[in-house]
């Protein structure tokens, strides 16, 4: 279990807890089977994918799903925004391959081919946690997409290290 | 070897209106002689208006006092018209001062406009003194004498005119013989305009002899003992006369009358307003009684207090329609494959130039993936993938290409569900066996089965023997 990083809990979220469960699902898809993890991302040309792994209820997850939702329409022009569940079974293939075990983990895709970015922490596969303001998720879309478009496959993190939430990684359950 | 270069303060350069580092050389560059040029020339024509004021003074109006600024960009400072009983008076003082000639000469030393430009700027005081006289005289003289005089000058040259303007004359003493009073029906800035047209109407050519006769009118009027109000106001009217004239494109237009008349006009004491109004209403008479004379499709109306210029549009008129009956508009009719062509051409260009980059993240990815999905929309080509499919993912712990660490996964899982198959199948107690045990066993019932076989032929063979 992810212990808090924040002492208070965001508003939105406590307002989504009393209204339960799926509270994004509205604005953001929130996939559940494997099968349409593989066509949201064979389908995405030409844009940056971003998949969220997490739980609805998750507090830090909630608050990167607020960040999210806010955003997704601004950068729709080149990204899509999903959320991807980590609780049902069907998706576990990809919790397994992406290495997922920290919550929220968000990865990037173009093309099908997947994103890195070395924001200065050890996994350069994804990024863990939330992200301090709506602009910190915007410049690093946009960091991504540009590296993407010049055809590179891992681009370096545009945020100052005090914005960047840290995390350990254990080293196979080390 | 090579000057160093300097670096220069920044100083602004007020005719370019920028800052710069660029020192003296700034002068010479081709923007600043371009900025400057046309910054002169602005001058100028203001000047231009206070030279005229300097030949021909004219009596200042308080009320137009305000109108009589200038901003001497030499000097920086604005010039207004008050305290000064002529028009551009202050102006003219300012412009033969010698503080000005000293901020011109030290502008024009910093922006480089050429030393001897010097004198188109200011007044000298030869001229200052001829001005200096012409007020006096002006003021002297009062309104008529002087004006009158200059006006039967040319009376012994005229022809008279036909019967139009005695018409004319008739309906006018009659309207001033009403002597109904009037309220101002135009804003006083109609006399200054009025006033201010004619001026610039003096730079223009010699007599016309239409003119002359509607002068000869004047005078005769003047003869009949009218007032000096009748006067003025026969002025006014051919004030009018004169604008319409030029209005509608001539560019003959008597020029000594003008100034006697804008003279005239300055130094009355009756409100113009009124005066003007109703000889604005008659002199459109005039300029219809010369309507022939004018080109077919510009006429001057001076019909109610505009100086609009009225196009006839009968000619055009109603075969091709217009705005309010729903016609397309011209541009669209005549041209329309040319503006179709030039919309398509750049459009054509832009949609090249947003074509992505060939070597972007998946690119042949991504034009094999378009094309199915076409295809998919057009012949439903249910080509659905693999259930084991996945995307190209480079793991954490990674060494290798992103293909390797695929296969490492796909073998990880395979792994995981042969282990959970072996588990499944049902447990079969056996006794232990060891491989020695089986291998000697193997051996011991070989031999054991040569020997028996051995012995059973040696039987069989001793047998055969006795009963041979």
């Amino acid at each position: 279990t992810l212990s808090f990083k924040f002492h208070q809990q965001p508003d939105c979220a406590k307002r989504q807890r009393r209204r339960g469960r799926e509270r994004m699902s509205y604005v953001l898809r929130t996939l559940r089977k494997k099968r349409e993890v593989d066509s949201i991302i064979r389908d995405t040309i030409d844009t940056v994918l971003v998949l969220r792994f997490g739980r609805a209820l998750d507090p830090i997850c909630l608050q990167l799903d607020d960040i999210l939702s806010k955003s997704e329409r601004e950068v729709s022009k080149f990204a899509t925004v999903a959320l991807v569940d980590i609780d049902s079974e069907d998706v576990q293939v990809y919790v397994k391959y992406f290495d997922i075990t920290l919550i929220p983990s968000t990865v990037f895709f173009f093309n099908a081919h997947h994103m890195k970015m070395d924001s200065g922490s050890a996994d350069h596969t994804k990024w863990v946690g939330t992200f301090l303001r709506k602009q910190d998720f915007i410049d690093v879309l946009e960091a991504i997409y540009r590296g993407a478009m010049k055809g590179k496959l891992i681009v370096s993190c545009p945020l100052p290290p005090q914005r960047i939430p840290k995390y350990q990684l254990l080293y196979k359950d080390v | 070897m090579k000057k160093e270069k300097k670096n220069e303060e920044y100083e602004f350069c007020a005719v370019c209106k920028l800052n710069h580092n660029q020192g003296r050389r700034h002068n010479y560059f081709p923007n600043h002689v371009k900025s400057r040029s046309a910054f002169l020339t602005r001058f100028q024509s203001k000047l231009a208006d206070v030279r005229f004021f300097l030949k021909n003074p004219s009596l200042l109006r308080p009320e137009h006092a305000s109108r009589n600024r200038l901003w001497c960009v030499f000097c920086g400072s604005d010039i207004d018209g008050l305290g000064s009983t002529f028009a551009c008076g202050n102006a003219i003082a300012h412009l033969v001062s010698a503080d000005h000639l000293k901020n011109l000469k030290d502008f024009l030393w910093k922006y480089g406009g050429g030393m001897d430009h010097v004198d188109s700027f200011r007044l000298s005081e030869v001229d200052l003194a001829r001005w200096e006289k012409k007020c006096k005289l002006l003021k002297t003289d009062g309104a008529s004498d002087r004006s009158r005089g200059v006006v039967i000058g040319p009376v012994n040259d005229i022809q008279l005119n036909s019967e139009n303007i005695d018409t004319f004359i008739q309906s006018l003493n009659s309207s001033f013989s009403n002597g109904v009073v009037e309220p101002l029906q135009i804003y006083t800035n109609e006399r200054y305009q009025v006033s201010h047209e004619i001026f610039r109407v003096q730079e223009l050519g010699p007599l016309r002899q239409d003119a002359d006769s509607y002068l000869h009118v004047g005078t005769q009027l003047d003869n009949n003992a009218c007032s000096s109000n009748y006067f003025t106001g026969k002025i006014l009217l051919w004030v009018e006369f004169l604008k319409a004239y030029t209005l509608s494109g001539y560019s003959e237009v008597p020029s000594l009358q003008v100034r006697v008349a804008a003279s005239t006009l300055c130094s009355s004491d009756q409100p113009p307003g009124l005066w003007l109004h109703r000889l604005l209403m008659l002199s459109s008479n005039l300029v219809q009684v010369h309507r022939d004379e004018r080109t077919a499709n510009s006429e001057c109306s001076s019909q109610g207090l505009q100086n609009l210029t009225q196009i006839s549009s009968i000619v055009c008129g109603d075969a091709i329609g217009n705005v309010h009956s729903g016609a397309p508009p011209p541009w669209l009719d005549s041209s329309e494959g040319k503006q179709l062509d030039f919309k398509r051409s750049p459009f054509n260009k832009s949609r090249k130039c947003s074509k992505l980059n060939p070597k972007r993240v998946g690119a042949a990815w991504a034009e094999r993936r378009k094309v199915e999905l076409e295809m998919e929309k057009r012949g439903a080509l249910a080509k659905n993938f693999d259930a084991n499919w996945l995307p190209n993912f480079g793991r954490v712990w990674q060494s290798g290409s992103r293909k390797e660490s695929m296969k490492e996964f796909e073998v990880e899982t395979k792994k995981s569900s042969k282990v959970e198959t072996q588990c499944e199948m049902p447990m079969q107690l056996q006794p232990y066996v060891s491989k020695k045990m089986v291998s000697f066993t193997f051996t011991f019932t070989a031999l054991y089965a040569l020997v028996v076989l051995s012995y059973a032929l040696t039987f069989t063979a001793l047998y055969a023997l006795v009963i041979l």
